[in-house]
């Protein structure tokens, strides 16, 4: 069969090139707010993540993973007893201060263990190690530290809280949400440093089950040994805390707002050239039914046109999303498109698309039939 | 049986709160095999006549027959199937489709029909080739003369064998060998073919080719 409407489409190649790019423009805002929220998101929970923790204890009501508050460390004994528990360690998470070689002050947040080797943070080391960190005022940085911290190296020498330290490790994708850069250093040491606030306190105890156990008993009978606690699987702590700054920040409305407006943009682009196309190829559409063709055929090859607008826009949107990533990776954010993401954005494209092509539809319907007589 | 019969067709439309009647009772039969030249002034109801008897646009009253079968205009699908099944049209404009070749043209019309694949492909050719387009058939009509456009065009018209040409100033823009030419071709359809040839025109050549030249004026068929 002839396909009228995709050479009618593809026939006059600027105007083809003006829709798919304005569908592709929208298509990229869409792909790249969303992969910008996601990524922003994602470092809100990547931890947790990483850490491998079936669950988390944390202080009554803490909000999300960076603001809790200290209880006590003993409480990790009861939780080691715990049928099903096949091990468990006490965490400190702390806002510290660093001080900088221009005598300026950077805020760090230290994540403190006895043992990280044991866990999966931090789960990439770009330099150095963090064996022995235990057996000094070793610390490790995220390498994204030297945005705020300046450049620094393994080896270097910082103050942490008023204390020297040395640096022994650089570690590669810990962030927070806020992108204030994560620090790693041995657990006592972090009590030292903030006597007032962590001595014999701990902020989590994160909590690895046997192989085969019954994650609700074990997490029941922690509530009930630990009635001053809250209990968290790792994906509600996470869900938690990734809910507090959708919530909280406005970043949620921002990001829906981007994306209402992106995908506003793309069908008013898509609808405006397509009627105008519907218009100037009315006299067509019109000779198409003098030849016997119907409405619903006229309808098809618009529907057919929007459905091609969608899908090579979308492709030459979704090609400059993925190449922008080092660019913004640069700023130090991250631009996450999951394939959720982009399926979603893809079938949104389509049908925005096709709702476009149905302003043309009553235009189509009421054709002149004189009109093809016209000179 | 008549080609056409259309008895006491009367076309009346809304413009704005006046109401204007254009045809005024209009009556004509057409043969088998028969060419009628319709003449007329600019506003003499030609137009609005031919797209009703095309089937593109409804009578306010009266009566019309194509091919024996009634045209009622309280059912549009119906008129569509007469004009899929028993008219071709031929415009002054020519209407081709630009982005399709002269022989995706005429295929694009058979698959209207439910024509397709390869026996599209065969119909189509052998159209242009009747109407001396064969070695014409990959050309985009922005590449064909005038005169070539409209054989492409009535090559269109003939598909699925219509009953009825209905032709709007065929050679209005047509310079006068070509026109001669197409008009022509029109005869030879018609005594060849026994199709019915309904041509609306101004030009006084077609008065040669046409068994009948019928007169039109203020909304009226004159005898």
């Amino acid at each position: 069969m002839v396909d009228l409407g995709l050479k009618t489409l593809l026939f006059d190649k600027v105007r083809f090139l003006i829709t798919v790019s304005g569908v592709a423009f929208a298509v990229t805002l869409v792909l790249v707010q969303g992969g910008l929220f996601v990524g922003l998101l994602d470092n809100s929970t990547i931890t947790i993540e990483k850490l491998g923790a079936d669950l988390w204890i944390t202080s009554k009501n803490s909000p999300n993973l960076d603001f809790v508050h200290q209880f006590p460390e003993a409480n990790l004994y009861r939780a080691r007893s715990v049928p099903g528990v096949a091990r468990a360690d006490n965490l400190i998470l702390s806002f510290m201060q660093v001080a900088l070689p221009t005598g300026a002050e950077e805020t760090t947040i230290v994540y403190a263990m006895t043992d990280f080797s044991r866990w999966g943070v931090p789960w990439e080391l770009a330099e150095g190690s963090l064996a022995g960190l235990e057996s000094g005022s070793f610390v490790a940085f995220d390498e994204s530290a030297s945005k705020r911290f300046g450049a620094f190296g393994v080896g270097d020498y910082r103050e942490v809280n008023g204390q020297r330290f040395r640096v022994v490790g650089k570690t590669r994708g810990a962030k927070s949400f806020t992108t204030t850069p994560l620090a790693f250093m041995d657990f006592h040491r972090a009590q030292e440093l903030q006597p007032d606030l962590l001595a014999g306190k701990t902020s989590y105890i994160v909590v690895k089950l046997a192989p085969g156990a019954d994650v609700a008993a074990a997490k029941t009978e922690l509530e009930r040994r630990l009635p001053y606690n809250d209990v968290y699987t790792a994906k509600a702590w996470a869900d938690r805390s990734r809910d507090y700054w959708v919530a909280n920040t406005g970043i949620g409305f921002n990001a829906f707002l981007t994306v209402f407006l992106g995908c506003l943009v793309g069908v008013v682009v898509v609808a405006q050239t397509l009627y105008t196309s519907t218009m100037e190829h009315l006299k067509e559409f019109g000779t198409v039914k003098a030849i016997g063709g119907s409405n619903l055929d006229i309808y098809r090859m618009l529907g057919q046109q929007a459905s091609v607008a969608a899908v090579v826009g979308f492709l030459l949107g979704y090609v400059p999303a993925q190449l922008l990533k080092p660019v913004i990776a640069s700023a130090g954010l991250k631009l996450i498109i999951r394939p959720q993401l982009t399926a979603s954005v893809f079938v949104g494209t389509v049908v925005l698309c096709l709702l476009s092509a149905i302003v043309s539809f009553r235009k189509v319907k009421n054709i002149d039939p004189a009109l093809v007589f016209r000179s | 049986m008549f080609t056409v019969v259309a008895e006491d067709v009367t076309k009346t439309f809304r413009e704005g709160r006046e109401t204007v009647t254009v045809l005024k009772g209009a009556s004509l039969h057409v043969e088998p095999g028969e060419v009628v030249a319709l003449e007329g002034p600019s506003g003499s109801g030609k137009t609005t006549f031919l797209s009703i008897l095309g089937c593109l646009l409804s009578a306010t009253s009266g009566n019309v027959v194509i091919a024996g079968e009634k045209v009622d205009p309280a059912r549009p699908s119906a008129c569509q199937a007469v004009r899929r099944r028993h008219i071709g049209f031929v415009f002054q404009q020519f209407n081709l489709f630009p982005a399709l070749t002269a022989a995706e043209n005429v295929e694009y019309a058979l698959n209207l029909k439910g024509v397709d694949g390869a026996a599209a492909k065969e119909q189509a050719r052998s159209l242009l080739e009747r109407v001396g387009m064969a070695d014409r058939m990959r050309f985009l009509p922005r590449d064909l003369s005038g005169g070539q456009k409209q054989r492409v065009a009535i090559a269109r018209a003939l598909v699925a064998s219509p009953s009825l040409i209905l032709a709007d100033e065929p050679t209005a823009n047509l310079d006068a060998s070509v026109a001669t030419q197409v008009l022509e071709l029109f005869s030879e359809l018609a005594r060849r073919e026994q199709r019915s040839l309904l041509i609306v025109t101004h030009d006084p050549r077609v008065r040669h080719v046409a068994d009948r030249v019928v007169g039109i004026a203020d909304g009226r068929i004159a005898a």
